[in-house]
């Protein structure tokens, strides 16, 4: 006799809607996913998540222990150490901040810790900026951390969510950060869905302790000297797990899609079925695209979109498939690549994926605004042939480059 | 011509600064040398080893030093944890061991009669010229009389060029070293005959063997489970060894406070009173599986009751 399964059809939890700024949609993941330990240094434009947790703390709506570190290259050391010790953590940065603690941010890494980073994305200086565009996130690819890109508030919460799961996911072991746009996304208003019952979240991801960590029952030394007949060995483990982890990626967003109603996938395709030519980018800018497409779209070019989701591990497989029968593929980075073979860190990845010559644009450096019909603009040149391929093109810049 | 040396000793002892010499002094003197240093985490008295090869053609590829024709031993007590090293010298090759012993013993300790073996009291040299435990110079100076290269002349400038300072001190150790160096000549050499073994490229060689195992294998994270200090015995790294006069020893016990490796022990035992009735007592004693030899406890009695006795 066969035993029949039954299985209780997930229903879709109860929320409720109201209303934040990207960054304070942060600060409330993290507090429902009960981080246990934060330890974060005020940048902008992260600060008001540094200050909402820390108030959450203050008045006991969140029971963690909130280290005020003097800058962040003690925030990461902090929130390692206390990963180590089986702690769920919660850092977040930006731009300099993030270079400030680049150097703990492999050591997480090697250490397999699934501290969650969330980032509101700002530029480099020099000169000062403290507004949003790429260059910090996209300087930390090579380093084994799961990166996230986000869109929106609702989206960066959702993902940091899915992001304590995957990273404490026996299979991964691997820090993460959660990406979004600096200002655009962190200091804009948005309608927010958040389940009724907080507890919903932590049922969703319930801290697994299963990393490696210290123990006094079964003591050990982490993060030793690894001389040259070891390292490599156990970095080659973080890269296997970093290669594996897209497949909890998906299967995390697959379920939180069944219990909330919302999933992402690695990358967004919009009307790429039988699109001639492809806009690819990523954050919050992806809504600009979208419009642009539906403009070209009415004019009879068939145009489609790609979002990127999930930078690392890189979805290959899927940009190919998304990809591979699109003639033109315009690629708008939003940071530059200085001196690289493209000019933008995205396009020279989706070169190499799809393995052929791709529209370079670089827009939103140090936030300059860009409007969809800038971005129809510059569509309409590479579908006319007016741009070549593998060379990099501008929307914005004052003088132009062309 | 291109001979393959490795040089073994411990951290302080100045291993790479005399492969750095050798290779400048070889360079002056027309020959291609190349110096490598293995670096790792070493401490002071930790084994360290260091590679140099020189060749009359320009030396390209930086090849791993695994059957050397000539090892320079810094420590006769290394020659038990590193026989290995020993064991890859090529027949008919050197080694040149720094020992206090004498040459019949010293060749004893290196057990093999296919290899020309060089003893040299290097310490006493470098105390006598420099008043320090580097063994470096006056071993370079056995290197150049064995050898026949590089010549003295081309390593008082290589003194220079490298270090600058103490220059006339080292040479007149390495100067001394290439007059008094005992040359034992091998007994039988069958050339064709092959190495008993080969040096590790890595530097596992320093804690010994160790299982190779994949990544799929190591620990997770590299995480180091238990584990002691206890293996490892640094009372090898000894060049001078505490020694006690319990007659003068008034038990103030201020060579056990200051102690870094924490080598002092108090021992009980049993001493006959003056009326023959039996008393245990207390007495210093040191734990010479961990003593470094480092002397702070004869520096600090304050009665002079510990002396340090040369050991190697
Ligand atoms: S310091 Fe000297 S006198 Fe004092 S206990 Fe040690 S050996 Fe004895
Ligand atoms: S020589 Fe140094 S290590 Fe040895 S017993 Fe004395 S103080 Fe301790």
């Amino acid at each position: 006799m066969s035993a029949q399964l039954i299985r209780e059809k997930e229903k879709i939890i109860k929320q409720k809607r109201i209303a934040l700024t990207g960054n304070h949609a942060v600060a409330l993941a993290v507090k429902m996913a009960r981080a246990e330990v934060i330890a974060a240094y005020p940048i902008t434009p992260q600060t008001p998540v540094v200050e909402k947790l820390a108030e959450y703390v203050n008045n006991g709506e969140l029971d963690a222990e909130y280290i005020p570190v003097e800058a962040e290259h003690s925030a990461m050391s902090a929130v390692i150490g206390a990963s180590a010790m089986g702690a769920r953590t919660f850092t977040e940065t930006s731009s300099q901040g993030l270079g400030h603690m680049y150097e703990n941010l492999p050591i997480a890494v090697g250490m397999r810790l699934p501290i969650i980073m969330g980032m509101a994305v700002r530029t480099y200086s020099a000169p000062i900026n403290v507004w949003g565009d790429y260059s910090d996130v996209m300087s930390m690819r090579e380093l084994g951390w799961i990166i996230y890109i986000t869109q929106n508030a609702q989206e960066a919460f959702d993902t940091i969510i899915q992001a304590y799961r995957v990273a404490e996911d026996s299979r991964v072991h691997l820090p993460a950060v959660v990406a979004y746009d600096g200002f655009w996304t962190s200091h804009v208003l948005q309608p927010l869905d958040v389940p009724e019952d907080e507890e919903e979240v932590i049922r969703f991801a319930p801290i697994t302790r299963s990393w490696v960590k210290l123990d006094l029952d079964n003591p050990a030394q982490l993060g030793a000297v690894g001389t040259p007949e070891w390292y490599w060995e156990i970095r080659w483990q973080a890269v296997e797990a970093l290669r594996g982890s897209t497949k909890v990626i998906e299967e995390v967003d697959n379920e939180f899609g069944r219990r909330f109603g919302r999933r992402y996938g690695l990358v967004s395709p919009y009307m790429l079925d039988d699109a001639e030519i492809a806009i690819v980018t990523y954050g919050s800018v992806y809504g600009l695209v979208k419009k642009a497409v539906n403009k070209l779209r009415s004019e009879g070019v068939r145009a489609g979109a790609l979002r990127l989701r999930v930078i690392r591990p890189w979805p290959g497989d899927l940009i190919a498939k998304y990809l591979g029968n699109v003639d033109k593929i315009m690629v708008i980075d939003r940071t530059i690549n200085h001196g690289g073979p493209l000019y933008g860190p995205m396009a020279t990845e989706i070169a190499t994926t799809v393995q052929r010559p791709v529209y370079n644009v670089l827009a939103t450096i140090g936030m300059r605004a860009i409007d969809s019909d800038m971005i129809y603009e510059a569509a309409m040149k590479v579908y006319r042939g007016l741009w070549a391929p593998g060379v990099p093109y501008t929307v914005g810049l004052r003088g132009g480059y062309e | 011509m291109r001979i393959e040396t490795v040089w073994v000793g411990r951290g302080g002892q100045g291993i790479v600064t005399a492969t750095y010499i050798i290779a400048n002094a070889s360079i002056i003197d027309g020959f291609h040398a190349i110096a490598n240093p293995e670096f790792g985490a070493e401490r002071r008295g930790a084994p360290v080893k260091a590679f140099l090869t020189i060749s009359k053609e320009p030396i390209e590829d930086q090849e791993p030093v695994k059957t050397p024709h000539v090892a320079v031993v810094f420590d006769d007590k290394l020659l038990g944890a590193m026989q290995f090293v020993i064991d890859a010298v090529k027949p008919g090759g050197y080694v040149i061991l720094n020992t206090g012993k004498s040459p019949q013993d010293a060749a004893a300790l290196v057990g093999r009669d296919d290899v020309n073996i060089v003893v040299i009291d290097a310490i006493a040299i470098a105390r006598k010229h420099l008043k320090l435990d580097v063994p470096n110079g006056p071993l370079a100076g056995a290197f150049s009389k064995v050898m026949g290269f590089p010549s003295l002349q081309s390593i008082r400038e290589a003194f220079e060029t490298q270090l600058g300072k103490a220059v006339e001190e080292n040479f007149a150790a390495v100067k001394e070293a290439y007059e008094v160096a005992a040359v034992i000549p091998a007994k039988k050499v069958d050339a064709s005959a092959k190495p008993k073994g080969i040096i590790s490229t890595t530097s596992a060689f320093l804690t010994g063997p160790y299982e190779v195992v994949g990544w799929r294998e190591v620990n997770k994270a590299g995480a180091v489970f238990p584990g002691s200090s206890f293996p490892y015995a640094t009372g090898g790294w000894r060049i001078d060894k505490p020694v006690i006069d319990h007659s003068k020893c008034i038990m103030c016990r201020k060579c056990w406070l200051y102690c870094p490796d924490d080598a002092i022990i108090e021992a009980w035992v049993e001493r006959e009173g003056p009326r023959g009735r039996k008393f245990r007592m207390k007495m210093i004693d040191f734990d010479y599986q961990y003593c470094k030899g480092c002397g702070v406890c004869a520096e600090v009695c304050p009665t002079g009751a510990i002396q340090m006795v040369r050991e190697i």
